[in-house]
């Protein structure tokens, strides 16, 4: 898709979701949404940067819980061993991101030249490898217990965090649109409808997708610095599969190749996980409320695969197409093309 | 000497178990190309399955008849409801069985509760033999030699009998057999069945093995399974034996020798394979 002008009625909507996330901590008194909110945004940084590995390059991961996990350790580590200033939390930012850099690009050289069901078998094993370390690596880690650490002070001021962790996001998700709208982007979003043809077209696909997977460990690693910040406390649960999964399912649910879909699927999927888990003490059957997930799961993969923002974005597309035939009379069916996807 | 032995029907009895499991999952990629991550879903009920008959009827082997009963009829509901719609598409295969798996564990729960339950060893194999110092385990011996009677029957069938020839003619080209006559659809079902009942049935032998069963070992055996698929060469049945009891050897050998390798051993294991030797140890397919 083109990108539009500046004034886009697409870039004034996300103009106004923004003005009015700024506003939220204003308008919503309530302490437990503001933190629920932050919880979405750090979510949302994580399903984005999975996406693009899944969406638009088209490689399933197993392991993106480990970047995750390594921001949250090189944030949590550097605050409690040193000192729990403002700097040493950017420090750790970088120091985590530049460490799951290091990872992917060394991981995805030697296993992305593999077939996708390789690849996302060994990046299982890899991050199940990174948590068996966590796991035993006492002295560091403190193992499943976990340990608590102090935050800096300004962000003891939950509302300031949650405009930090907000502003994030939005860098986030601006670099990332640049990054899939440039030429690099499209080599990308070629690999993935046909890795062959690309190549054929002298493309070095490896290097094109390792380029992929450095950017998604990175930002996968920031939104962990900022998960253990939010949670002020880490322990082995962020390395673990569940946090792959959740990733997944946000980016599956919001819509598979867009920006905004991710954002959506973490809304979607945090406030349904906060629900139903309330729910579950007056209805004992959502104390399994994974179940409803996996169901989710299943339903979203044969019904639903383009998710909530390309189902609606390709209704869009079959409306537009009617429109612009009736005024042609032209008998052409108005089919909306599958390849492009709103971004 | 003892201890090596020990060392070596222990890690053969475990590769045994993870050979069951690592079969069905060699049968329903080699041959029907499709991942299925739920298999540690289906593996973990036929273990639940299992010991639940087992309990009721006070037999091991309906117990075990159970749980293969248990993984038919899995496999049949899960073709039918969860592989059929996503045939061909590696990347919705993984997604929608890992979802699906979700939910066979999550239902174990809420079917057998969510702790774990103590499993003994049925009297019958129970107890050891003394061969001078050596002392060997029934139970593991039983598996050993359930795992090669198995190993056996399916070499057999699907090397020397006409469904053999047929399942082995559809995955060389399915159009092909379809056009003699044959269902593929059908036998692709069949496919599928037997290799969950392979994995209810790894999962009910293993139950007595390990003295407990939880919801939580579907996804560790799998994992196990998985890597014992790849390191062995998806889709070689031969492989995957050779590959299971590799790593179950290697795995009872650094438990003792090197105990803080001993988690990280399988995963390394699989690493190395897959970088210098991505198509498996004993294929001889073409890489990829």
């Amino acid at each position: 898709m083109k990108q539009g002008k500046f004034y886009s009625l697409k870039n004034i909507i996300l103009l106004i979701i923004v003005i009015v996330l700024i506003l939220f901590p204003y308008i919503v008194d309530s302490r437990t949404l503001t933190i629920l909110m932050t919880q979405i945004f750090v979510f949302s940084i994580l399903a984005i940067s999975y996406d693009i590995l899944l969406g638009y390059t088209g490689i399933v991961s197993f392991g993106h819980a480990m970047f995750f996990g390594m921001g949250a350790y090189s944030t949590a580590i550097m605050l409690s061993k040193y000192d729990h200033t403002m700097t040493i939390f950017l420090v750790s930012i970088l120091v985590g991101m530049l460490f799951a850099g290091i990872v992917s690009f060394l991981v995805g050289l030697l296993t992305l030249r593999l077939k996708s069901h390789f690849f996302a078998m060994l990046t299982l094993a890899i991050s199940g490898l990174f948590l068996v370390v966590a796991e035993k690596w006492r002295t560091v880690t403190k193992g499943n217990d976990g340990f608590t650490f102090r935050a800096p002070d300004a962000f003891r001021d939950r509302i300031f965090f949650y405009f930090f962790v907000l502003a994030c996001l939005v860098v986030i998700f601006l670099l990332l649109r640049r990054f899939v709208s440039s030429p690099l982007g499209k080599v990308l979003i070629a690999v993935r409808e046909n890795e062959q043809r690309t190549r054929s077209l002298g493309f070095k696909t490896l290097y094109y997708k390792v380029f992929a997977s450095i950017v998604a460990g990175v930002i996968a690693s920031l939104s962990g610095s900022l998960y253990a910040m939010s949670l002020r406390f880490v322990n082995t649960s962020v390395m673990s599969m569940d946090i792959t999964l959740d990733a997944l399912l946000m980016t599956i649910i919001g819509g598979v190749g867009t920006l905004v879909g991710p954002i959506i699927g973490s809304f979607v999927i945090e406030i349904a996980q906060h629900y139903l888990s309330g729910l579950a003490k007056d209805y004992p059957i959502f104390e399994r409320w994974i179940i409803f997930f996996g169901l989710l799961y299943i339903l979203a993969v044969i019904f639903f695969p383009r998710g909530i923002v390309g189902s609606i974005y390709s209704k869009y597309l079959i409306w537009k197409s009617k429109k612009v035939t009736s005024k042609q009379q032209s008998p052409t069916i108005p089919i909306a093309n599958d390849k492009e996807r709103f971004d | 000497m003892d201890l090596f032995f020990n060392l070596l029907i222990n890690g053969l009895a475990t590769g045994m178990l993870i050979f069951l499991l690592a079969a069905g999952l060699t049968l329903i990629f080699g041959l029907m190309d499709v991942l299925n991550f739920a298999h540690g879903g289906l593996f973990v009920w036929g273990a639940y399955a299992g010991i639940f008959v087992y309990a009721w009827s006070g037999s091991f082997t309906v117990g075990i008849l159970g749980a293969i009963l248990t993984g038919l009829v899995f496999g049949w509901i899960t073709e039918k409801l969860i592989i059929t719609p996503v045939y061909g598409n590696h990347v919705q295969q993984i997604l929608i069985t890992l979802g699906y798996m979700l939910v066979l564990s999550e239902f174990i729960k809420v079917t057998f509760g969510p702790n774990g339950i103590p499993v003994e060893v049925p009297p019958a194999l129970a107890g050891s033999w003394e061969l001078g110092d050596v002392i060997v385990i029934k139970y593991r011996i039983f598996i050993i030699l359930i795992g090669f009677v198995i190993f056996g029957i399916f070499q057999y069938t699907l090397k020397r009998t006409k469904v053999g020839l047929i399942v082995r003619a559809g995955v060389m080209n399915k159009e092909m057999v379809q056009v003699l006559g044959i269902n593929i659809k059908r036998v692709f079902l069949f496919v599928f069945m037997t290799g969950s009942a392979l994995a209810a049935l790894g999962g009910v032998l293993m139950a007595p093995y390990s003295g407990v069963i939880y919801s939580e070992m579907g996804m560790e055996y799998a994992i196990l399974g998985f890597i014992v698929v790849v390191i062995g060469g998806m889709g070689s049945f031969s492989g995957s034996l050779m590959a299971a009891i590799l790593v179950g050897l290697a795995g009872s050998f650094m438990a003792y020798y090197v105990p803080y390798l001993s988690l990280a051993v399988n995963m390394i294991l699989m690493a190395i394979v897959l970088i210098f030797r991505p198509q498996g140890l004993f294929s001889n397919a073409k890489e990829g």
